[in-house]
């Protein structure tokens, strides 16, 4: 028995001092040399092997979306790379449909460039820049949503279509650990190239909403990049039908803002929904859009006022409002923007009153 | 308590701001099986256990979720329920598959005016791991409190 259990503790001992020696030699010894990676087929960049992918197109200014900071615990730095990857890891089918791993779509912080490469990418996200900025402005709009004016101080100007968004980089604090980075929709004028302004909600015990209400400052540089994200105005005249809850606000602000310039004359309702009135925000520059756009209407719905709020507008789930409003909507086009549970259920009216699937957009969130 | 190599790196993971802010220990000193047996034994008085816990709160979150984030009454009132999506996913710490919408599910008691909060990881990771979480994360859920808000058992 004992001499069986010396033989176990060696054996244990000797894959343990090679699995040890294996990390080391991966750490400090191997040495993949330049790796050239090919991108759609079209660009070729030379790097140093050894590193993860998302890293190393990140140092080529190639920044591909990334919620977690490369821990592999988001599953949004998604590419695909057609050649050179080996097997796809256990860390990263958990992120991925049966169709995304026959589609030869990786992760990209979990892939290590150890050879050449061949990958595909997006062609936007060739236009994604690393902006540095200066928060200018911190605006309460309720008690758990507050709206963040950023100046660009390099580059000095973004070029976005209404609808997208940016990362944002939220650093190291006393309740973070680690640098992550958090999507965020543009909120602003889109004519106005040297600002980002955003919307955000509290989120409970959030890490980067925590940061942005209770550290961040006035002053304070931080970190964008982007933009990136294909939500936003068809080039169609059909008339629209917003919804939007919380936050879902913020991208409608950057497409009205579009609508003025461009002189977008088409029919759009925007309904927004509130559990109470003090969830309501944006009154007055929604009243002013709808002087500057004739066919614009925008709708607040709030589901349970109180008897003090006063309130005569429209009641109940602002999904009962939408129906309320209209019988047919098979010649609309639906936009939605929140939560993925209200999402959920506008696209379950829209489609009910006729909407075709291929007119309704929206960011998938989650 | 003596941890293998793999429960201490759990133990670090979950005292670490990597997945959440805070961690999921809280001010608790006690290691992550201390929580989980004691927390257990709570429950056991109860006549309850993690599964039964879970699968309540799992039945609320779904009951919550056609309010669309406003409040909807369950048991005929004498507790109701709101549910809050948040854009995102979160990831279970024991380093399992699949990942868990920041979805927040709030019950309250309009007679107490006493809340219980939950997301949906604090699902999983009652169902599978039995844990509520260390005393002072913002998330714990206190077994007694779950056993007697969720269950309608009134017991000290
Ligand atoms: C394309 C896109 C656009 C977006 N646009 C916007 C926008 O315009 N405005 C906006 O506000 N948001 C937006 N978001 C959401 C945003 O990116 C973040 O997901 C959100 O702000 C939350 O980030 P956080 O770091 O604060 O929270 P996180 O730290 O990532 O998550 C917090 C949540 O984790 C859970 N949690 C925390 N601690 C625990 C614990 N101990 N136990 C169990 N569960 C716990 C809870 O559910 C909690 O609410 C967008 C997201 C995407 C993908
Ligand atoms: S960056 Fe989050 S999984 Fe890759
Ligand atoms: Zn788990």
């Amino acid at each position: 028995m004992i001499s069986f259990l010396v033989t176990v503790f060696i054996v244990s001992l000797i894959a343990a001092v090679l699995a040890l020696a294996l990390v080391v030699a991966e750490r400090y010894i191997a040495d993949y040399g330049e790796c050239q990676i090919t991108l759609n087929d079209k660009r070729k960049i030379a790097v140093e092997g050894g590193k993860p992918l998302l890293s190393v197109l990140r140092e080529e200014k190639i920044f591909i979306p990334s919620a977690c900071g490369g821990r592999g615990t988001c599953g949004v730095c998604k590419v695909k790379v057609l050649d050179g990857a080996g097997p796809i890891l256990p860390t990263e089918t958990p992120f991925m449909t049966k169709d995304e791993i026959a589609g030869d779509v990786r992760l990209s912080c979990q892939v290590k460039v150890r050879g050449d490469l061949s990958i595909e990418i997006p062609d936007e996200l060739f236009n994604v820049r690393e902006y540095t900025t200066r928060c200018a402005g911190i605006e309460e709009l309720t008690y758990d949503m507050k709206r963040f004016r950023f100046e660009l101080t390099e580059p000095k100007s973004i070029d976005y279509v209404p609808g997208q968004y940016v990362q944002l980089l939220c650093p190291r604090y006393k309740g973070s650990s680690e640098e992550v980075y958090r999507a965020y929709s543009i909120a602003s004028d889109p004519n106005e190239k040297g600002v980002v302004e955003l919307i955000i909600r509290r989120v409970p015990n959030g890490i980067c909403t925590t940061w942005c209400f209770e550290y961040l400052k006035e002053g304070d540089t931080v970190k964008l990049n982007g933009p990136y994200g294909e939500f936003r105005l068809s080039e169609s005249d059909a008339p629209m039908v917003f919804v939007a809850g919380g936050s879902g606000m913020a991208p409608f602000v950057s497409i009205l803002h579009q609508m003025k310039h461009n002189g977008i004359q088409r029919e759009a309702v925007y309904f927004f929904g509130g559990n109470a009135v003090r969830d309501l925000c944006l009154i007055e520059q929604m009243k002013a859009f709808e002087k500057a756009l004739p066919n614009f209407t925008f709708v607040p719905v709030v589901a349970r006022p109180e008897e003090d709020d006063h309130w005569d507008g429209e009641t109940g789930l602002v999904t009962d409002a939408v129906k309320r409003k209209y019988e047919d909507l098979s010649g609309y086009e639906g936009y939605l923007c929140g939560s993925p549970g209200m999402i959920d259920a506008a696209i379950k009216v829209f489609t009910s009153l006729g909407m075709p699937d291929d007119k309704i957009y929206y960011d998938k969130f989650a | 308590m003596k941890m293998s190599p793999q429960d201490k790196k759990l133990d670090e993971m979950l005292r670490s701001s990597t997945l959440v802010a805070g961690g999921f220990m809280g001010s608790d000193r006690r290691s992550v099986f201390e929580v989980i047996e004691s927390d257990a034994a709570t429950l056991e008085k109860a006549g309850l256990n993690a599964s039964m816990v879970a699968r309540r709160m799992r039945e609320l979150t779904a009951a919550a979720q056609a309010g669309l984030g406003t409040w909807v009454d369950v048991d005929h009132g004498r507790i109701r329920v709101m549910s809050e999506d948040y854009k995102g996913v979160l990831v279970c710490p024991w380093g399992h598959a699949g990942h868990y919408p920041k979805r927040i599910t709030i019950v309250e008691c309009p007679e107490t005016g006493q809340t219980l909060t939950w997301s949906d990881l604090n699902i999983h990771l009652i169902e599978a791991h039995g844990f509520f979480e260390g005393q002072g994360s913002a998330f714990r859920v206190e077994p007694d409190q779950a056993a007697a808000m969720l269950f309608e058992k009134d017991w000290d």
